[in-house]
């Protein structure tokens, strides 16, 4: 037989490309990056509040905050950074190959994409919700008050079938009016094609601050769906995961604590606050086991600012924020009602 | 008694109703009552649609703002070209560092200069000027957009792309000033025009490897900032992608005709299943698998340069739809051009490329540049992928938050583009026509 040897020859060249692969895979993420000089971060096309580009070919946003916080905790340089857009059907795919160190966009944390995608969602930064936004001259209060509403929704995403849900649990003969694009959905509902619009909450607040009366809308109390929005690691380095989380960690605890971007240097040097000391570098060695220098909390602090701040600036009333109100919502901090909780840093 | 006039009867002007306007208007808009009835009507939906673009476009228009709501404010009902006019940089070179956008302002303008003795009847030399260009400008424009570090390969075709550029230069000159090639003025200045063939040649290769030299060491003191593909955007991407699509796409298309009607069956087959395999499915599906598959195939933290990739299945898609056209020109040569091409003893090369292509080719024109216009417009699709070509980029500005919900205009500012673009193509395919088929029409 003549073909065996070739058989043998594939197979050996199989068995060294795995074992080229595992020994790529051995090298740690934070090692990677290190060895690499940049980190690869993963955001969508444009949204408005998470990332999205200005007019000079800067990133901005909620999620590119969180990329340059986590760059600013390695290399201590928020800009050693390289933003990829990636687009939603490659987006766990391109980390999945290591195309992308980690995905900071608009993820909604569910079972089946933490156990089954080959990933790690570490801790949610923002949550939304699905909602209604309707005409304030409608009279509509409730969201059970759409009997037999025509209502626009984007197609192909969770957001229409919630819909449905809701429509039927309530009983309530919603009929839907889809679009592919949300601009054109929204420019049917101020025609008046539809009686109210669902999508996310953030984003529709961000939408109807774009329209030409934005006073005369409104967004319903209820809400239809969870969406806790949460970076994303891959699955297998708990240091690499650790990294990230406590960099969102660190986000929040800083705001509790009171150090801000402005404040941070003064903190370290006269705070009185051992918490402070501990998370500012210093004192203690809260730094080894991630593998980080002793002042990375410092760094992000100072690179981008709490969580706080980099809410309002993106996502509140800032001059680039999409004005989203924080109090009294999910995303205000624990002390103030809100989900916002970071684990003790000590 | 008859009445005879000697002189002649002055000619008498034609009735109004023939000459002037209102006589045209008489017979073509208003001859009877429906007709009246009907021009009316069209005049007053002209007159609506025109109002209605002109009061949007420009008289309600704002074209001064730093963010939306201050065109509200000025106007609701009129467009808001302002976040066009604030996005404009990003909208030709996408996220280019700002500070090198000369570098590709200035990589166009060498096209431009390099491409133009094309065209003047007095400049000699036009094939090795037309081969020059895709030879040698890609390098120099590629190392121009890209920058970084240059290697030795680079190096030398750096070099070599700049001492052809500058013979073009001075073939140009010679060539519009005295009505000679640039190698003609060297001989006759250097009083060499009468020596032996080989004298001439020495001194020309002389001349050529000392400017060389010169040039190489003077390359080696300067470098490009490197700006990586991920910054590259905008017009200027898709001007990259469909500019290599277009100059890779005909002789692609060609060797794949030609292969399809070899008679060698494994070229024949190879040729025929390549062709119909990428005809068979849509460009974003191509574009998917390259960028999207492909990389699960390669080891983990392989990379791949996604820019590359695209332009990978630009080329193959085109190649096989131009292969198509190519063999359809082919097919309309009579068959007494293959049989004269070989009673004059010409090979199979010698038929093609001197007998049936130029004939072929010429036909092909309207077609060919239908697929080049397709191809322009075809580059759009790599914004679904991530990649912020013209139209990613005029999407983008609906979702920066000044400009939040910026839609039409960008888009209405797009195809106007994208029409200035083709336009001009298709306008300079019929000039290329009228042109060539001067000599014969039939």
């Amino acid at each position: 037989m003549k073909i065996r040897p070739n058989f043998a020859l594939l197979a050996a060249a199989a068995v060294m490309t795995l074992s080229g692969v595992t020994a790529a895979s051995a090298q740690s993420t934070l090692e990677t990056v290190k060895e690499r000089g940049n980190l690869r971060c993963q955001v969508g096309q444009p949204s408005p509040g998470y990332y999205n580009l200005d007019s000079d070919g800067n990133w901005y946003g909620l999620d590119v905050s969180i990329c340059q916080a986590v760059a600013a905790a390695i290399f201590g340089d928020p800009t050693k950074l390289e933003i990829q857009s990636v687009s939603t059907q490659a987006r766990f795919t391109a980390l999945a190959n290591g195309e992308s160190d980690m995905l900071s966009r608009t993820a909604t944390w569910t079972l089946t994409r933490d156990s089954q995608l080959g990933l790690d969602f570490v801790t949610p930064n923002f949550y939304d919700g699905q909602g209604f936004t309707v005409r304030k001259d409608s009279g509509i209060t409730s969201a059970l008050q759409l009997k037999g509403a025509k209502v626009c929704v984007s197609t192909g995403t969770t957001t229409e079938l919630n819909l449905t849900d809701f429509s039927r649990v309530h009983d309530l003969n919603i009929s839907a009016v889809t679009f592919e694009d949300y601009n054109v959905r929204d420019d049917t509902y101020l025609k008046g094609g539809c009686d109210a619009v669902t999508g996310d909450k953030s984003s529709m607040a961000g939408n109807i601050s774009a329209f030409p009366v934005p006073e005369d809308h409104m967004i319903l109390p209820e809400t239809l769906s969870k969406e806790p929005l949460a970076p994303a690691v891959r699955q297998g380095d708990s240091q690499w995961s650790d990294i990230v989380r406590w960099t969102v960690f660190a986000l929040i605890n800083a705001e509790e604590l009171g150090i801000t971007q402005a404040n941070v240097d003064d903190m370290r040097a006269n705070s009185k606050d051992p918490n402070v000391l501990r998370m500012l570098g210093a004192e203690g060695n809260l730094n080894e086991g991630l593998g980080l220098e002793k002042d990375w909390a410092y760094n992000i602090i100072k690179a981008v600012g709490n969580y706080g701040e980099i809410y309002e600036k993106y996502m509140g009333d800032g001059e680039l924020g999409i004005g989203i109100a924080r109090e009294g919502s999910l995303n205000a901090l624990w002390t103030n009602g809100g989900l916002m909780y970071s684990p003790p840093m000590r | 008694m008859a009445i005879i006039k000697a002189e002649k009867t002055p000619s008498r002007p034609a009735p109004i109703f023939e000459t002037s306007i209102i006589g045209w208007l008489q017979k073509n808009l208003f001859s009877s009552v429906f007709n009246t009835v009907l021009t009316l009507f069209m005049l007053f939906i002209i007159y609506l649609s025109l109002s209605g673009i002109i009061g949007w476009g420009f008289i309600d228009a704002t074209f001064v703002a730093d963010n939306r709501r201050q065109c509200y404010d000025n106007s609701l009902t009129g467009a808001c070209w302002a976040g066009v006019i604030d996005w404009l940089t990003n909208i030709f070179y996408g996220r280019y560092p700002r500070d090198e956008i000369w570098r590709i302002d200035f990589g166009a303008l060498m096209l431009v200069f390099w491409m133009a003795p094309l065209w003047m009847p007095r400049v000699k030399g036009k094939v090795l000027i037309g081969a020059s260009v895709v030879v040698f400008y890609p390098f120099l424009a590629g190392y121009l957009f890209a920058g970084g570090d240059k290697g030795l390969f680079m190096q030398i075709m750096i070099s070599a792309a700049i001492v052809a550029l500058i013979g073009n230069m001075a073939n140009l000159i010679t060539g519009l000033a005295k009505n000679e090639s640039v190698v003609q003025f060297l001989l006759r200045v250097s009083g060499k025009m009468t020596a032996p063939d080989k004298t001439q040649r020495n001194l020309l290769l002389a001349i050529l490897v000392l400017a060389f030299a010169a040039v190489f060491w003077w390359q080696t003191s300067w470098s490009a900032v490197g700006v990586p593909w991920t910054k590259w955007g905008g017009l200027f991407l898709t001007l990259v992608i469909s500019g290599i699509g277009i100059a890779s796409a005909l002789p692609g298309g060609i060797i794949l005709a030609l292969g399809r009607r070899s008679k060698l069956p494994v070229v024949r087959v190879l040729s025929t299943s390549f062709i119909e395999i990428f005809r068979s499915v849509p460009l974003i599906t191509v574009l998917f698998m390259a960028t999207t598959m492909f990389p699960l195939f390669m080891p983990e933290g392989f990379v791949l340069n996604k820019l590359v990739q695209v332009i990978i299945a630009v080329v193959l898609f085109n190649a096989c739809y131009m292969a198509e056209t190519v063999r359809a020109g082919l097919q309309a040569i009579p068959k007494g051009q293959f049989e004269g091409a070989h009673t004059i003893g010409l090979g199979y090369w010698g038929t093609m490329g001197l007998v049936i292509m130029p004939q072929a080719l010429k036909h092909m024109i309207p077609n060919i540049v239908g697929s080049f216009i397709g191809l322009l417009k075809d580059t759009t699709l790599v914004s679904i992928i991530g990649l912020f070509d013209i139209l990613g980029m005029l999407r983008s500005i609906s979702k920066d938050v000044p400009w939040l919900g910026l839609h039409k205009e960008p888009l209405i500012f797009g195809a106007m583009l994208f029409f200035i673009l083709c336009f001009s193509m298709s306008k300079y395919s019929r000039h290329l026509e009228t042109k060539l088929s001067a000599g014969n029409k039939h």
